[in-house]
């Protein structure tokens, strides 16, 4: 049995007469260990589903079962029960203003009835878990925001969760605090053993701590599967598109290279193995053609070097498909790529 | 001024604040439960209920737009039933508590509503009861603007409290009424003012100061 199921979930809001599918018949299991991401853009869906996997969202359709419990079958007290082993981090951290940190991870225990003293105790521990020991009479207000989350983090493991869910736990800091985040994530993943389920619209997220990723476009589940191999092999559109856009978001492949330039891009994706021989360079030679790179970069996913490169290929289509048997052959991941 | 007027004057400023802490006081027992109704059953509220929030709405709504001056004459024979008399201070504390109550709801309600929606979640998501809701977050969360909307309400109310005055209502509006208007010695008028200036001033000042020092917002 997998940690998470969902089966076909569905979500409608209705708003006087309109009525707006959030989310249409969504499958998707999650292992216990795992790090699922999913993605997609902003009004995808994405933080819907994340809340029907703790019931905060009640679906309108379909069935959540969490560590083997239905969800929707649990009354307002076990519902409540269930989800103090379900934890969940926010974009905007969501800490008690009013409190410290010490007291805001104490908050679970308390309303769990632990008596103060002994809340205090297990929150200094985990102030110390994610290198905060020093901050415990802060207040949200004195704490940066990578600060404030890790706070927000030692709050959620409080309980001893099996999952963590983030919902764009990442998505208000800036790239280094977002990486350092992450990487306690990660941390927690393995030490714990801890589910987590990643809500993002950033590949570079997914690519860094995800093994698994599920990609939500308009309330469908469009694709799913290991993120290596969306990575490598990306098929719906949505897809390629969160993976072209990404990494460096602000980079973007200026418009006047297409009014410039004819001809092909394709997308190239290679492993460490195939780094060491210069295949560009080679095929170039080989071929005696011109070839435009648009963009090039290495991305570390999920643990392996990956590079991936954006080339434009000469115009006349002989030596195109050639050229893209060339790379092949040298066992890297070729694509098309269309804007 | 001779000692008995003196005296006069610190006994209507003990009665003055005598019936602007007590109805306070009371005006909260009676407030803030509603104005804590108000925000859990409010459409965006954890436990939306249209009926119950509109009931206590309109009913709120009546009292608020019934001037003072009027419910102070309205309210003598509920008064004179519960207090044995309708005039004094003790009898001014009735008419203050009802039109402080739902006043002070309002007050409530809307610093409650500041609270961030996005705090309310996290606290859901980790299996926090409704009433851990309101004890634990709403209240600890909106504890600054509730101490400063208690500093109005003790404002406002203090100013209801020397209306009261008119109808033999006992304190510093009383004296100021009975000397200061109907045997025109000003000087009385004009001291009772400054002491309600003064009392007002302190009022205010440990509001705020209050409100600021439990704030760690900033």
């Amino acid at each position: 049995m997998s940690e998470i199921e969902v089966r076909h979930l569905s979500k409608t809001f209705t708003q006087k007469d309109l009525k707006v599918d959030a989310l249409s018949d969504i499958n998707i299991s999650i292992e216990k260990g795992d790090v699922y991401g999913i993605i997609g853009m902003s009004g995808a869906g994405k933080s819907t589903l994340v809340r029907c996997l703790n019931y905060l969202e009640r679906p309108t359709d379909g069935q959540v079962i969490v560590s083997g419990q239905e969800l929707g079958a649990l009354s307002e007290q076990e519902l409540r029960q269930a989800r103090m082993k379900i934890a969940m981090i926010f974009q905007s951290f969501n800490l008690l203003q009013q409190k410290n940190a010490v007291d805001n991870i104490s908050f679970p225990l308390r309303i769990q009835g632990m008596p103060k003293k002994e809340a205090r105790v297990r929150a200094k521990e985990l102030l110390k878990t994610v290198g905060l020991a020093d901050k415990a009479k802060s207040y949200p207000s004195q704490l940066s925001g990578g600060q404030q989350q890790r706070v927000a983090i030692a709050r959620a493991l409080a309980c001893d969760p099996n999952i963590l869910l983030c919902d764009e736990a990442t998505s208000a800091l800036d790239p280094q605090t977002t990486d350092q985040i992450l990487q306690l994530i990660r941390e927690i993943n393995e030490s714990m053993g801890l589910t987590i389920v990643i809500i993002t619209h950033q590949m570079a997220v997914i690519q860094k701590v995800c093994n698994r990723v599920a990609i939500i476009e308009n309330g469908h589940l469009v694709e799913e599967g290991k993120v290596s191999d969306i990575f490598a092999h990306p098929r719906s559109r949505a897809a390629k598109e969160l993976i072209m856009r990404d990494v460096h978001e602000n980079f973007v492949i200026p418009e006047t290279v297409d009014e410039i330039t004819e001809g092909k891009k394709i997308r190239i994706v290679f492993t460490a193995n195939s780094a060491f021989e210069p295949v560009v360079s080679n095929m170039i030679l080989k071929f005696g053609q011109p070839v435009n790179i648009l963009r090039a970069n290495t991305r570390n996913v999920g643990g392996v070097a990956k590079g991936d490169m954006i080339l434009q290929l000469p115009v006349d289509r002989e030596t195109r498909l050639q050229m893209e048997d060339y790379l092949k052959e040298r066992g890297l991941e070729v694509e098309e790529v269309n804007n | 001024m001779n000692s008995q007027t003196a005296q006069l004057l610190l006994n209507g400023l003990l009665e003055t604040v005598y019936m602007t802490l007590v109805s306070t006081l009371i005006g909260y027992a009676i407030g803030l439960p509603v104005g804590i109704l108000l925000t859990v059953t409010d459409k965006e509220g954890i436990r939306p209920n249209a009926l119950v929030y509109r009931i206590v709405d309109v009913i709120i709504n009546i009292m608020r737009s019934i001037p003072f001056l009027i419910l102070l004459i309205l309210l003598i024979p509920f008064t004179r039933f519960l207090v044995g008399k309708s005039y004094g201070t003790t009898a001014t504390i009735v008419p203050l508590v009802v039109s402080a109550a739902p006043y002070i709801a309002r007050m409530v309600e809307s610093s409650l509503k500041e609270v961030d929606a996005g705090v309310i979640e996290a606290a859901r998501s980790m299996g926090a009861s409704n009433a851990a809701i309101v004890f634990r977050v709403l209240l600890v969360e909106a504890k600054t603007s509730l101490i400063v909307g208690a500093t109005i309400t003790l404002g406002t109310i203090l100013g209801y409290s020397a209306m009261a005055g008119t109808v033999a209502g006992g304190g510093l509006g009383d004296i100021a009424i009975q000397y200061g208007y109907y045997r025109w010695k000003t000087d009385i008028m004009l001291i009772t003012v400054a002491l309600l200036v003064v009392l007002f001033q302190i009022f205010q000042m440990i509001g705020m100061k209050l409100a600021s020092a439990l704030d760690h917002r900033k």
